[in-house]
């Protein structure tokens, strides 16, 4: 039942949006695709009149880089393993945050508070909180001037300290520590979109449970998940297209030269790479980044498919 | 209505029996409820500690390599220091203007194309939406490079040099359309059921009334939510106003921030930087302490509770 | 969702194949050299932006002589910012160059340069300097546009010489403050077990194994930059590192891997460690009350107030810090780095009036001894004329210079008693590329595991920095 006058009003209502979206997001695009399939573009040699000759080597050399699968890999671990647990804990500290009465306000406003402070902050303090000083190698064991302190937590229970980002450290301690920082950062973001969700549930729903006496975890899964479906294909949908440009989270902690000492580039991502050619191979960039388009939006339409089937309105 | 009053007296008069008969299990449900809200409260908050000790610290002690968790000696200086050689007042005002009109601007731009996508029917809507996505698919840095030759066109023609660089336009019109926001609202106003539209639609309510009275309402959680992200985003952009606005009347307040503790040799004076944060964070601190209590009350003033 | 991609790729190729036609071609920019108008700065009314990475402070050092500039030419405007870091000025210009709208002098490194040059952006300066054209300023005084005979000679060589580091012979730069690299020692340790200052790698490996027995748990030596040490040693052994015409990565050969595992035997014996390594800027570790110490610290002489140890309750500092010239091959012929901001002239087709007016600047604030000396004793970097002892304020900032409170004019006056062993290396679009591919690679040969084979791991870290670059350049 699509009659006319709905036409041109749904037109009207998105022609604001679509105006600044086609100068200020398509046209880049379309730049984008062209750079991309100049061979060798950059902007330094464009403005100085360089001619670049049109083919896909920009994509040859993506392809060919040495550590092309390692940008990929890191993309995709981190995104698999940060989108479902930041996902899951958000819930459950926005599902009980509704559902208690004192201190609620209080921490509420705590589990804020990360969107008020600085990201440059955040990133320092998180290495400081890791970082190993002075690590080397006397008689037999190992010796430091500063554990961190999350090693000296680590050792107050009984525990060996870990090398987490320093010079020998282990890939998947990098990991580790990529994932914690990742999973705190995008928290509030995440409690505050289902929270909102949340708070727009009718309460009749819950009321009728509790006059069945449903237990508590079928009310999770059968009441409050279903109910905030939307919002939670939102969340996980947005943070899986997000995940996948990680980028600026491995430059806090490990900083440009995105990995441990003696292991530079060991954490590199797909955006990473971007970043590293918009210096002086725009091309190369342009045509990562339309590999990494191609890659989310499959995993972005798997997503829309299942949340077809699962997402209730 | 009458009708529908009637069963919630019935069903308050039920619950009082439950709650009693389930309130022993409740306590320990409570308890761990706290524990787990207060571990991770505890985690969330450390860094934020950590922020505010560092800008009470002198340059020295932060280079310890023994970090110390509470400063030797307290430096309240780093707060004046930090107020007087970044020039606030004019950043500041110019961050405020810049963040409040986006937000308006880009309210109003959102919430009609959301619902045009929720709730009108037209051809191409799903293909539209789509395209929509796609948009946020690419790494936005590289749109960096196309925005700054696109507003310099801009600066070059009368019409539109509102909006060239060294314009408060500039650093508020590129970012007016957020796919995120837009999807967001969408996903609320999918919830709000159809039959409440069309039985306006029978009463004889235009659209925009409709919007204004039923679905703006019902959304107000996500608005507001979308207000504190839109405000966020005017106070941590960095990239774009520096590469536009060089000139110091249309400065925002992180590249007035990242200049003033730089020194000549690169080496950032990070306690003055934290101090410097804490001020500027501050008053955004105080409009989302201001906002929550409109997040909770979003719901209960709402018109459609049964 | 598969029409949607159908249609995206539709529309983008067709749109990208009409742009593809109406881009090229349509540039005529002129490469090559800068020539200069032949009436010279013709007086006229201009304003000249300035970028540089300035702190308030230094800010102000710079204003005052704005002033003193405009008696002499008071049509031209400066019009200065801080742009953040050096980084920062580089990313602002490459992409204001894009458009055409990038300032007329900037703060630089050589490898900005050799980036901005790319876009055939850069002005040169060889017409500028050997100009004799005669220049009449606001006073009355005539002088010729270009350089004297004197104002050459009183350039410190090696810093003059960075301007002709790009491949072509011409001259790009000129060099504005600068820093180099020092040993910073614990004097009071020093004399107390009557140790030396070592002058070669060789004195130092006997110094490191005293130091060891004295105290086992010290690092005797922390080296902050691992980059600048690998191309120092290149220089100081005189094997290839970087070229910057024809084959640009010549790094990977017998010699450079000889040191690098000399180095690394030194760091398995706990005689030394790096900023990446120690896992903080090794001056910490130098300044240390207590855990383990340094008594030697090699960094940048613009550092030098953070190898100044803290004070003890009578206010005295804990120990006298003592500077020298970095551990060299051969003593005598030492090899330093040259490190700090220079200033670069970009092009103006419209108005090449700008561009002398920017080298009148440029020349004002290089070749004036007061501002020279009063830059440098606000910033703490050196300062590029001979003759700034001639000051009298700054002969007395030098005659004071101690390792405690003048710390600062001790590592000055060191930088400036090693004029004639600076270099530089060869600046080309690579060349921070290598630079970032050596660091790594001096840090990971040291301390990476070996699994039995250092030759094995050696070579493969070689193989993988030159590929890396090669890739990149």
């Amino acid at each position: 039942m699509v009659d006319s006058k709905q036409q041109w009003k749904a037109w009207l209502y998105l022609s604001p949006a679509i105006v600044l979206l086609l100068v200020f997001t398509v046209w880049p695009i379309i730049n984008t695709v062209r750079i991309s399939l100049l061979e060798g573009y950059n902007s330094m040699g464009a403005s100085g009149g360089d001619v670049f000759n049109f083919g896909f080597q920009n994509f040859v050399d993506v392809v060919q880089y040495q550590r092309f699968l390692t940008c990929l890999q890191n993309t995709v671990l981190l995104c698999v393993l940060t989108v479902p647990l930041s996902t899951i804990l958000a819930l459950l500290i926005a599902v009980a945050l509704n559902s208690i009465r004192p201190l609620q306000r209080t921490l509420q406003t705590i589990f804020f508070l990360p969107y008020v402070t600085n990201s440059i902050a955040i990133g320092m303090v998180f290495a400081a909180m890791f970082n190993i000083i002075g690590l080397r190698p006397a008689a037999g064991t190992m010796m430091a001037d500063t554990w961190g302190i999350i090693n000296n937590v680590i050792t107050f229970f009984g525990g060996q300290p870990v090398n987490w980002i320093n010079q020998g450290s282990d890939y998947w301690a990098n990991m580790a520590v990529m994932v914690i920082y990742i999973v705190w950062n995008a928290l509030p973001f995440k409690i505050l979109i289902l929270l909102g969700g949340l708070q727009s549930i009718n309460k009749q729903y819950y009321d009728a449970a509790r006059v069945d006496g449903t237990p508590r975890r079928r009310v999770l899964t059968k009441i409050t998940v279903p109910l905030l479906s939307p919002m939670l294909a939102y969340v996980v949908i947005t943070g899986f297209m997000g995940g996948f440009k990680e980028y600026s989270s491995i430059v806090g902690i490990f900083g440009e030269k995105m990995g441990p000492a003696g292991a530079h580039g060991s954490l590199n991502t797909m955006v990473g790479y971007i970043y590293d050619n918009i210096g002086n191979q725009e091309g190369r960039a342009s045509a990562a980044a339309l590999i990494l388009f191609g890659i989310i939006l499959v995993v972005t339409m798997i997503n829309l498919q299942v949340s077809k089937k699962r997402v209730h309105y | 209505m009458a009708n529908n009053d009637n069963m919630n007296v019935m069903r308050d008069r039920d619950l009082r029996k439950v709650t009693s008969s389930a309130r022993v299990g409740g306590v320990f449900a409570k308890i761990g409820t706290y524990t787990f809200l207060i571990i991770m409260a505890l985690i969330v908050l450390f860094p934020f500690y950590w922020m505010i000790i560092s800008s009470l610290k002198s340059l020295d002690e932060y280079r310890m390599n023994v970090p110390t968790f509470f400063p030797q000696k307290i430096m309240w200086y780093n707060y004046v220091e930090a107020f007087n050689t970044a020039n606030l007042g004019r950043l500041f005002m110019n961050t405020v203007f810049v963040g409040v009109v986006s937000t308006v601007l880009s309210l109003i731009i959102t919430v009609l194309s959301a619902f045009a996508f929720a709730r009108l029917e037209f051809k191409g809507r799903e293909l539209m939406f789509g395209a929509l996505l796609a948009t946020m698919m690419i790494p936005g840095e590289l749109f960096t490079i196309t925005n700054y030759a696109t507003v310099s066109e801009f600066t070059k023609i009368p019409a539109l040099s509102w909006m060239g660089t060294n314009t408060f336009g500039v650093l508020i019109v590129p970012f007016l359309v957020s796919v995120f926001y837009i999807y967001l609202l969408r996903q609320n106003f999918l919830q709000i059921p159809n039959e409440l539209y069309l039985a306006a639609k029978v009463d004889g309510c235009g659209d925009l009334k409709y919007l204004w009275k039923v679905m703006i309402p019902l959304a107000k959680p996500t608005l507001i939510s979308i207000t504190i992200l839109k405000m966020m985003g005017a106070w941590n952009s960095y990239i774009w106003p520096r590469l536009v606005a060089n000139d110091e009347a249309y400065q925002l307040i992180t590249n007035g921030l990242r200049n003033a503790f730089t020194a000549t040799t690169g080496d950032v004076n990070y306690p003055l930087q934290m101090a410097a944060v804490a001020i500027v964070s501050a008053p955004l601190f105080m409009v989302f302490i201001f906002l929550r209590k409109y997040i909770m009350a979003g719901v209960s003033r709402s018109g459609i509770k049964g | 969702m598969k029409k949607i991609l159908a249609l995206l790729l539709a529309v983008t190729i067709v749109l990208s194949m009409g742009m593809m036609a109406g881009c090229s071609g349509s540039n005529n920019r002129n490469a090559g050299e800068f020539v200069v108008p032949e009436e010279g700065y013709d007086g006229s009314a201009v304003e000249i932006t300035f970028y540089h990475t300035m702190g308030a402070a230094l800010r102000d050092v710079l204003d005052k002589y704005i002033l003193k500039f405009n008696e002499m030419y008071p049509n031209i405007t400066i019009k200065h910012s801080q742009v953040g870091g050096y980084d920062d000025v580089r990313d602002q210009i490459k992409t204001e160059i894009t458009v055409g709208s990038q300032p007329d002098i900037a703060y630089c490194y050589p490898d900005h340069v050799a980036l901005y040059n790319k876009a055939r952006a850069v002005a040169t300066l060889d017409g500028l300097i050997d100009s004799q054209i005669k220049v009449k300023d606001a006073k009355g005084n005539e002088t010729i546009l270009g350089l004297t005979a004197e104002q050459k000679a009183d350039f410190i060589e090696g810093y003059y010489n960075e301007g002709k580091s790009y491949g072509d012979g011409l001259m790009y730069t000129m060099p504005m403050s600068k820093s180099t690299e020092v040993l910073y020692y614990n004097k009071t340790f020093f004399d107390k077990h009557g140790l030396t200052v070592p002058k070669t790698w060789k004195e130092l490996e006997e110094t490191c194994a005293k130091i060891k027995e004295i105290d086992p748990d010290s690092i005797p030596l922390g080296y902050d930059s691992e980059a600048n040490w690998f191309i120092t040693m290149c220089e100081q052994y005189g094997s290839p590192y970087t070229s910057a015409t024809g084959d640009h990565y010549l790094f990977n050969n017998d010699k450079n891997k000889e040191f690098v595992k000399m180095f690394r035997e030194w760091y398995q014996k706990g005689y030394l460690t790096t900023q990446e390594l120690y896992g903080a800027y090794t001056s910490g570790l130098f300044t240390a009350t207590e855990g383990s110490k340094s008594y030697m610290s090699i960094g940048s002489t613009g550092g030098a107030n953070h190898q100044r140890p803290g004070k003890d309750t009578s206010g005295e500092y804990l120990f006298d810090v003592g500077i020298a010239q970095i551990p060299q091959v051969d003593a005598s012929k030492p090899k330093v780095i040259s490190q700090g901001p220079s200033l670069v002239l970009f092009k103006n087709a419209a108005n090449p009036q700008k561009v002398v007016a920017s080298w009148l600047f440029v020349k004002y604030l290089t070749t004036t001894v007061e501002f020279q000396a009063e830059f440098s004793m606000t910033s703490g970097y050196a300062p590029v004329l001979k003759s700034v002892d001639t000051i009298p304020a700054y002969a007395d900032f030098l005659a004071n210079a101690n390792g405690g409170d003048n710390i600062t004019a001790l590592s000055t006056k060191v930088a400036l008693e090693q004029k004639d062993a600076y270099y530089v290396s060869p600046a080309f679009v690579g060349s921070s590329t290598a630079r970032d591919e050596v660091g790594a690679l001096m840090t990971a040969a040291l301390a990476n595991a070996d699994n039995g084979d250092v030759n094995a791991l050696i070579d493969g870290l070689f193989k993988a920095a030159i590929d890396e670059c090669e890739y990149n350049g």
